[in-house]
């Protein structure tokens, strides 16, 4: 099975800075797949050598199984939003979107068939004569996507494109950029630095650090089973994490005492780090006694999140952070001060090497 | 400080007065009907009559409009060159040179005109309207290239690397993007590079061949020679006109730039 790109050793340095090490990924035909980290990653950079925007000091970029790696840009047949759009302001909503069927000599009546069809996919349809400047953030947004997509790329590649945009309309946007893609059928290369995004739109994410791809996976896999601390405190809301031994099978050593863990031989005897999600944690009359792991502590603090409850409970000097769904008047048992138990089963501890 | 008000509002329309109302007398002078240039005695419009039918004026006009396009054209295109140079690529001596292009508009033109002339006949030039453009153009490349520089460093390369995207080669993504979104800066620069020629005389009458004229070196012999005619009036007030109709349109432009 060929891939619609592959990145082999993917090393890149501006300067002394060294954007993007060692990268190498595998991404599928017609995958929504995301580069997911914190500014500065190497995520842009990567995207745009798979442009042909940078070229990479080693490696080997192939799209459809082709080496790719010094064709120009515009030989390449893919497609980019950027982060800024980077609409035409010289050109009209139908003149941005027909430009790439220009370039590659289509007829004028091909093209116009061709952009109302577009249209009609994003959701513009009489918009085609408006001037960039003449629509709002969310419509701009749909003219960027028509104009890379009507050249069927065989790769989209999307920077933050959804940055500029309030919660609401980002929110509809995902949905909206998801359902494209369905649509279409293309391969979506989507970087973000923001974590719900990637896991509403994405089928996999790749999780980079300075330059290093940290974990891939589907986003399911990526918040269950976090391979390091770093993606498991950059994915999900919050999480809690407690340093310990693996003494024996099934037990960690921790200040807070012995933590039932799942059984893992390849961390025998050595330093781990524990991790719960808040939303797994019981509290109060949820703690039955044939719990795997019982502790008592005090609450220090209870938030009202709207969909669900966040206390903060306090296990010596630990702090919990625990998310609960709030049905019936559970809210009002539960006050700061109060002592408590929290428990968890064993099952949904997670473990990762120090 | 209601009086400083009215002061800075009297001081301002002192300035306006004297940098305005000599060219308002000169214009209504244009149309008196005796020679004097103290009394208006009666409105006629014979001085113009006399412009129109004199050939000189025809031929200065004639050679002051060519050479202010020829050397607008070479101006702007140098400078489009040169600001792109500068602004996309980063190069030894770049600061440097983007210093250099400044000093034609500081240093004094009579300097100028005569080092150029100085320049000129160690290099053997024999002095022709080419060599007028030649110092025209060392000039007003400077003007472009402020004009120009300042609107190519507000463009983002984003709408480059789109166009290169959907399959525009380099040329084609300059040619269909870059240079349109860049066309109101560069239409700015091309009438200030075509009114600086237009205007100038210091550096063309030490440029020029003998007995070639511009509009500016034929005003300055009537007034030296024959003791300011009245037409030189008419022929100022033409001048004068002229370069307000290219004031306006650049302003148009410019506007056009911010909406």
């Amino acid at each position: 099975m060929s891939y619609a790109v592959e990145l082999v050793n993917i090393s890149k340095s501006f300067g002394s800075v060294r954007a993007v090490s060692n990268v190498s990924l595998s991404i599928r035909k017609n995958e929504f797949f995301s580069l997911l980290g914190p500014s500065g990653c190497g995520k842009t950079t990567t995207l745009r050598i798979i442009a042909g925007l940078e070229e990479p000091d080693t490696g080997v970029v192939k799209l459809d199984g082709r080496d790719v790696t010094y064709v120009p840009t515009h030989k390449r047949n893919i497609g980019m939003v950027f982060q800024t759009l980077a609409l035409f302001p010289h050109m009209d909503v139908y003149d941005n979107i027909a430009f790439g069927l220009r370039m590659r000599n289509y007829s004028e009546a091909d093209i116009r068939r061709r952009v109302r069809e577009m249209l009609d996919i994003v959701r513009l349809s009489g918009l085609e004569h408006r001037r960039i400047h003449q629509l709002s953030g969310g419509q701009r947004q749909r003219v960027a996507l028509a104009r890379a997509l009507i050249v069927q790329p065989a790769v989209l590649l999307l920077d933050e494109p959804l940055g500029a945009l309030d919660l609401k309309i980002r929110q509809h946007m995902m949905v909206e950029l998801k359902r494209v893609q369905r649509e279409v059928g293309t391969t979506f290369i989507y970087v973000t630095h923001d974590q719900t995004e990637a896991m509403v739109m994405s089928d996999r994410i790749a999780v980079m650090k300075d330059g290093v791809i940290q974990q891939v996976g589907e986003p399911y896999d990526i918040y269950m089973h976090p391979r390091n601390r770093f993606v498991a405190t950059f994915i999900g809301d919050a999480i809690n994490l407690v340093e310990g031994d693996y003494a024996s099978p099934g037990v960690v050593k921790t200040s807070l005492g012995d933590i039932n863990v799942p059984s893992i031989n390849e961390y025998v005897g050595k330093k781990v780090v524990f991790a719960i999600r808040p939303e797994k944690i019981l509290i109060g009359g949820e703690v039955s006694s044939d719990l795997d792991n019982v502790f008592v502590g005090r609450i220090s603090l209870t938030i009202f999140r709207g969909a669900f409850i966040e206390y903060r409970v306090y296990v010596d000097n630990m702090e919990f952070v625990i998310f609960k769904p709030h049905v019936g008047v559970s809210y009002l048992l539960l006050k700061p001060g109060d002592m408590v138990k929290i428990g968890w089963r064993r099952e949904d501890g997670i473990l990762m090497p120090e | 400080m209601k009086w400083f008000d009215r002061f800075l509002k009297i001081y301002t329309y002192i300035i306006l007065a004297l940098m305005y109302l000599p060219i308002v007398v000169l214009i209504i002078f244009s149309f008196n009907e005796s020679r004097s240039k103290v009394v208006f005695t009666g409105f006629t419009l014979e001085n113009y009559y006399r412009l129109v039918n004199n050939f000189m004026v025809w031929d200065a006009f004639y050679n002051s409009i060519w050479i202010g396009v020829v050397v607008t054209i070479v101006s702007v295109l140098l400078a489009i060159l040169m600001s792109y140079g500068v602004t996309r690529y980063s190069f030894r001596g770049k600061a440097i040179v983007d210093s250099i292009m400044l000093v034609p508009i500081i240093i004094p033109e009579i300097v100028e005109a005569l080092t150029l002339l100085v320049f000129l006949v160690i290099l053997g030039f024999s002095l022709s309207p080419y060599t007028i453009i030649i110092g025209h153009v060392a000039f007003d490349i400077s003007f472009a290239y402020v004009v120009i520089k300042a609107r190519m460093a507000g463009y983002d390369p984003q709408f480059e690397e789109a166009a290169r995207t959907l399959g525009a080669d380099e040329f084609k993504a300059f040619r269909k993007v870059t240079l349109p979104i860049l066309a109101p800066g560069i239409a700015a620069a091309a009438l200030i590079a075509f009114l600086e020629s237009y205007d100038d005389f210091i550096k063309t009458f030490f440029t020029r061949p003998p007995g070639f004229l511009t509009l500016p070196v034929y005003i300055w012999n009537m007034a030296s020679r024959r003791g300011f005619p009245l037409d030189l009036n008419a022929l100022a007030s033409f001048v004068v006109i002229i370069s307000l109709v290219f004031a306006y349109v650049r302003r148009r432009v410019e506007r056009g730039v911010l909406r």
